[in-house]
C-alpha cells in the first residue's frame, strides 16, 4: 500500500511538472530551437497530398516551406487532418496549420488566424449538361464534407431559394464525395472551387462547375491563441512574399493556366502599408 | 498493522473517497489544462451558425437508437438461420453459412460500410439502384451492413449455444417421438437460448457501439453530430464528453435490460424469487403473454389432428403424399438453393474479372509496406506504413494490454473494494464507449497529462491498448470464476498466500482456458487498427483512403484488395484459435503416467 502511495504521489508530481511545460511564448521557442513545426494536411489535392512517389507536396507545403524559410528557420512538416489539426495546434505540437482553414469567428474563439493566404468559395460539381443555374438545384441531393463550412452554407443556399428540407448527405473525404457523384447518389457535389476543379480534372468532359460562388471561403493559417509576434511574423511573411513575386509563383505552380487545376488568382491579399 | 484496517471495509471506501476527492481538487483546481472550457457551445445558440449545436447530439441519438434497433433485429434473424445453417446436414448449406459468417467475421466493419454503401450499388441494375436511392440510402446500407457483421458474430455464439446441448437430451427428445421441428423449437431452442443470453447480450452491445461507424456513410448519428460540433467550433473537449455521457447511459441502459431478460429466465422457484425476479417478469409479462396464448391456441389446434397408430386407407393415402410432396419440395428447395450459390459465385467472379489488376498489383507493395522514399524528423518506425503498420499497432496492443487486462482482471475479482471499485469502474468506462471514442479520448487526454507531443501512431496504439486492457480483463476476470472455488480453499489451506496462489495454481490453469478467447481478441483488436484512420494513422485504411483519392476511379480494386488483406490476416489467427482451442480442450486431455 505504502509503494502504491508512493507511486501516486510521483505520477501526481510528474504530471504537476508537465502542465507546467506548456506555457511560454511560441514565436520564442521556434526562434530558439531553430524549428518551426507546421500541420499539413496529406490528402488535399493539389493543396497538399502524397504524389505517387511518396513524396509530399502541393501548395500548402510550397507557402509552409516559404514562410519557414522567411522566418529563417528549419521547417518540420507534421502530417495532420481536418479531425486532429485544433487539437495539435492547442496542445503546442505544432506551432501552425496550413492547412485548407476557413476563417470563422466562431472558430477565433480557439485558435488564432493569419491574414487571409489563398481565396476560394464554394461552388456545384454537377455531371455535364444537366444543370445550368444554382435555382436548379432545390430539391436535390448534394454531397458535402463533414468538418467543413461548406456544408452549413449549402443548407442555407437552397432554403434561401425556396427549398424547404434540403437534402445534404456529408462524407468523411473528398474522393467520397466524388464517388457518392459518380455513381449517381447524389446530384451535385459542393466544396471550395479549387478542390472541385482538381477531382473534376481527372475525368476530363463529363462534370462541370455550375453557377456561382455563393460563399466566401477565407484560408487563413492557424496560429496559438494569444501570440502576437507569432501572428505578426507570419503575417509579415505572407505580405512580402506578395510583395516579391514568390506567392504568384507558388501560386502558379499549383492553380496557373497550364496545371489541371486552373482557377484564376482574381483578388489580393491583405496588404498593410 | 496497516492491512488488518485495510481489510474493513469502511476503511477501504474511506480510501477510495480520499483518492477521489484529491483528484478533484488536483485537476478541479491545481492542474492547468492549457485548454479553455467552453460548455456554453452544447446548449447556447452559435452566432457564425444561428442554431444551437447541441440538438445535433438529440438527433443523432435518435438515430443511433434507431439504427441500433433496427439492425440488432436484422442481426438476430440472420444470425440464428446462419447459426443453424452452419449445423445442417445438408452441405452446401453448412458451406455456405460458414463462409458468410467467417468472411464476415474477419473483415473491419468499416471496410464492410464502405463496400456496401459506395460498391455494391454500381454491380446494381439501373432500376434496383434508383430505387435505393430514393430512399434513404444511406440508413439502409448502415443498417443492413452493420446488421449483417453483427449476425456473423451471433451467429457463432447460437452455434456454440446449441452444440453445447447434452447430446443425451436429443437421444431422449426422438426417442420420445418428438420430430425435428418439435426437437428444435421445444427442447434445443429454449435451452439454448438460455445458455446464450449473456454472449448475445454482449454482442448487442457491441452492435449499438459499432452504430457509431455509420458516420463513414453519412448517416448523422452521435459520434458524427460530437464530430460536427467540433469541427464547427474547435471545441473538441466539449463535444466528446457529451457524446461520451450518452454513450454510456446507452451502454448502461442496454445493459440494464439484458439483466432483467437474464432474470426473467433464471429458473428460480416461485417462493425463492427475488425483487428483481419479480420485476422483471412483471415488466416482460406484456410480451410474454400473446406468445402463451397462442401456443395454448396452437396446442389445442393440433390436439384433434392427432392420428391413430391403426390409419385408414384414405390416412395413409394421404400421408404418402404428403411426404412425396415433403421429398420433393425438400429437393426444389436444395436445387434452387445451389443453383443461386453458383450464379452469386459466377456473378462474383465476373465482377472480379473486370478489375483492372495493374492497378493492385502496382499498389500493393504500397498498401503492404508503405515506405517513404527519404526520412523526416516525423517518421516513426522506418517511415512505415500501410498493412504491416496495422499489424505492428495490434502487437503491441495486445502484448501490452495482456498485463492491464491481468492485473485488472485479478483486482475484478478482488474482494477488496480498494481493488474492487477501480478495476470495475476502468472496464465499465471503457467497455461502455464506442473504440472510436476511446481513441478521441487518448489523443485529447495524453498530451495534456504529459506534455508530451506524441504521433498519432502512439496516440492511436495506446487507445487501442486501452482498450483491448478492458475486455482481456474480462476475459481473465470470466477464466478465474470459472475455475472451481475448491482450488483456491485448498491452496489457501496449505499456507499459500493470495499472491503465491494466483501465481502458481489459478493463473496457469486459468490462462490456459482463457487462450481462444484471448486469440478472439488480437483478432478482434487487428480489424479495429483500421478505426485509427480517423486521426491519421497511417496504417492500410488510411494508406487505401489516401490510394483512392490519388487514383480516383478505381474504388472496388482498392476496397477489394484491403478487404482481402485483412481477410487473410484475421482467418489465420482464427485458424490458429481453432487449434488452440482443440489442442486445449480438456475433453481430449489425456492423462499420461
Amino acid at each position: 500500500m505504502k509503494r502504491i502511495l508512493t507511486l501516486a504521489l510521483a505520477a501526481a508530481l510528474v504530471m504537476a511538472f508537465a502542465a507546467t511545460s506548456f506555457a511560454g511564448a511560441t514565436y520564442d521557442k521556434i526562434m530558439k530551437d531553430k524549428v518551426v513545426r507546421i500541420g499539413i494536411m496529406t490528402d488535399s489535392i493539389p493543396g497538399a497530398f502524397y504524389n505517387a512517389k511518396k513524396e509530399w507536396v502541393g501548395f500548402d507545403v510550397d507557402i509552409a516551406t516559404e514562410i519557414a524559410k522567411r522566418l529563417g528557420v528549419k521547417l518540420d512538416k507534421v502530417p495532420v487532418n481536418n479531425k486532429t489539426r485544433i487539437g495539435f495546434l492547442q496542445q503546442g505540437r505544432i506551432d501552425m496549420s496550413v492547412s485548407n482553414m476557413t476563417h470563422k469567428r466562431s472558430r477565433d474563439n480557439s485558435i488564432d488566424f493569419s491574414i487571409t493566404y489563398f481565396f476560394d468559395g464554394q461552388k456545384m460539381l454537377a455531371p455535364k449538361g444537366k444543370f445550368s443555374s444554382l435555382k436548379d438545384f432545390v430539391g436535390k441531393k448534394i454531397a458535402v464534407m463533414q468538418g467543413t463550412t461548406s456544408e452549413l452554407n449549402v443548407k442555407k443556399l437552397l432554403k434561401d431559394l425556396g427549398d424547404a428540407a434540403p437534402k445534404v448527405i456529408s462524407y468523411q473525404k473528398e474522393s467520397e464525395c466524388f464517388q457518392a457523384l459518380q455513381m449517381g447518389r447524389v446530384d451535385a457535389w459542393s466544396t471550395d472551387s479549387t478542390i472541385l476543379l482538381g477531382y473534376a480534372a481527372q475525368v476530363p468532359g463529363k462534370y462541370e462547375l455550375v453557377g456561382e460562388f455563393f460563399s466566401n471561403e477565407p484560408y487563413g493559417i492557424g496560429l496559438p491563441e494569444n501570440d502576437s509576434k507569432l501572428r505578426d511574423a507570419v503575417n509579415f511573411a505572407l505580405q512580402d512574399m506578395w510583395k516579391d513575386g514568390t506567392y504568384a509563383n507558388i501560386y502558379n505552380k499549383w492553380y496557373g493556366p497550364e496545371t489541371k487545376y486552373y482557377f484564376p488568382l482574381t483578388e489580393k491579399i491583405e496588404m498593410w502599408p | 498493522m496497516i492491512n488488518r484496517y485495510l481489510e474493513k471495509t469502511w476503511v477501504q471506501y474511506l480510501c477510495l473517497a480520499a483518492v477521489t476527492a484529491l483528484l478533484v481538487y488536483y485537476f478541479g483546481w491545481v492542474f492547468d489544462f492549457g485548454y479553455k472550457f467552453d460548455w456554453t457551445v452544447l446548449f447556447k445558440k452559435d452566432p457564425s451558425y444561428d442554431m444551437v449545436l447541441g440538438d445535433m447530439l438529440v438527433t443523432g441519438l435518435g438515430l443511433t437508437i434507431s439504427i441500433t434497433l433496427m439492425s440488432s433485429a436484422i442481426a438476430l434473424g440472420l444470425g440464428i438461420l446462419f447459426g443453424l445453417g452452419r449445423l445442417s446436414q445438408f452441405k452446401p448449406v453448412y458451406y455456405f453459412s460458414t463462409c458468410y459468417v467467417e468472411f464476415f467475421r474477419n473483415t473491419p466493419l468499416l471496410v464492410q460500410l464502405f463496400f456496401w454503401y459506395f460498391a455494391l450499388p454500381m454491380a446494381l441494375p439501373e432500376s434496383v439502384r434508383s430505387f435505393l436511392f430514393d430512399r434513404n440510402f444511406e440508413m439502409i446500407s448502415a443498417t443492413v451492413g452493420l446488421g449483417i457483421y453483427t449476425s456473423s458474430f451471433m451467429a457463432e455464439v447460437i452455434r456454440a449455444g446449441i452444440q453445447s446441448i447434452p447430446k443425451g437430451l436429443l437421444e431422449a427428445s426422438y426417442s420420445s417421438g418428438l420430430t425435428a421441428f418439435q426437437t428444435l423449437t421445444k427442447i434445443v431452442l429454449p435451452l439454448a437460448f438460455r445458455a446464450i443470453i449473456p454472449p448475445l447480450g454482449s454482442e448487442f452491445l457491441n452492435n449499438m457501439k459499432n452504430s457509431s461507424l455509420a458516420m463513414v456513410v453519412g448517416v448523422a448519428e452521435l459520434c458524427w453530430s460530437s464530430q460536427q460540433i467540433e469541427s464547427l467550433t474547435f471545441k473538441g473537449f466539449e463535444a466528446t464528453t457529451a457524446a461520451t455521457v450518452i454513450y454510456l447511459s446507452l451502454s448502461l441502459t442496454i445493459a440494464g435490460i439484458l439483466t432483467l431478460v437474464n432474470w426473467k429466465l433464471q429458473i428460480v422457484p416461485v417462493k425463492n424469487r427475488k425483487f428483481g425476479h419479480k420485476f422483471a417478469h412483471m415488466l416482460f409479462c406484456p410480451i410474454e403473454a400473446p406468445f402463451v396464448y397462442i401456443s395454448k391456441m396452437h396446442r389445442r389446434f393440433m390436439r384433434k389432428r392427432k392420428e391413430n397408430f391403426n390409419l385408414t386407407r384414405a390416412q395413409a393415402a394421404r400421408k404418402a403424399l404428403t411426404a412425396k410432396v415433403m421429398k420433393v419440395l425438400s429437393y426444389v428447395w436444395k436445387t434452387a438453393f445451389v443453383g443461386s450459390i453458383g450464379f452469386l459465385l459466377i456473378m462474383a467472379l465476373y465482377g472480379v474479372s473486370k478489375f483492372n489488376f495493374q492497378v493492385i498489383w502496382d499498389n500493393l507493395g504500397t498498401m503492404i509496406w508503405w515506405k517513404f522514399p527519404n526520412g523526416g524528423p516525423n517518421e516513426i518506425l522506418w517511415g512505415l506504413g500501410g498493412l504491416s503498420f496495422s499489424i505492428l499497432m495490434s502487437v503491441i496492443a495486445i502484448s501490452v494490454s495482456f498485463f492491464i487486462g491481468l492485473i485488472v482482471g485479478i483486482g475484478r475479482t478482488s474482494k477488496n473494494k480498494l481493488f474492487l471499485i477501480p478495476s470495475t469502474l476502468y472496464i465499465e468506462l471503457i467497455r461502455g464507449n464506442p473504440l472510436i471514442m476511446v481513441i478521441f479520448w487518448i489523443y485529447f487526454f495524453i498530451p495534456i497529462l504529459t506534455g508530451q507531443f506524441m504521433n498519432v501512431f502512439w496516440s492511436a496504439t495506446i487507445a487501442l491498448t486501452v482498450f483491448t486492457g478492458a475486455y482481456l480483463a474480462e476475459i481473465v476476470r470470466s477464466g478465474i470464476q470459472n475455475l472451481p472455488p475448491g482450488q483456491f480453499e485448498a491452496a489457501v489451506s496449505t499456507g499459500l498466500t493470495y499472491w503465491q496462489t494466483m501465481r502458481k495454481i489459478i493463473l496457469p490453469q486459468a490462462l490456459k482456458q482463457m487462450l481462444p478467447a484471448i486469440v478472439g481478441q488480437f483478432i478482434s483488436i487487428f480489424k479495429d487498427t483500421s478505426l485509427a484512420f480517423v486521426i491519421g494513422v497511417l496504417e492500410l485504411t488510411f494508406v487505401a483512403q489516401g490510394l483512392n483519392n490519388r487514383l480516383m476511379i478505381y474504388p472496388f480494386e482498392i476496397y477489394t484488395t484491403i478487404a482481402f488483406l485483412y481477410f487473410i490476416c484475421c482467418y489465420l489467427m482464427s485458424l490458429v484459435a481453432r487449434r488452440l482451442e482443440r489442442k486445449l480442450s480438456t475433453d481430449t486431455f489425456r492423462l499420461q503416467m
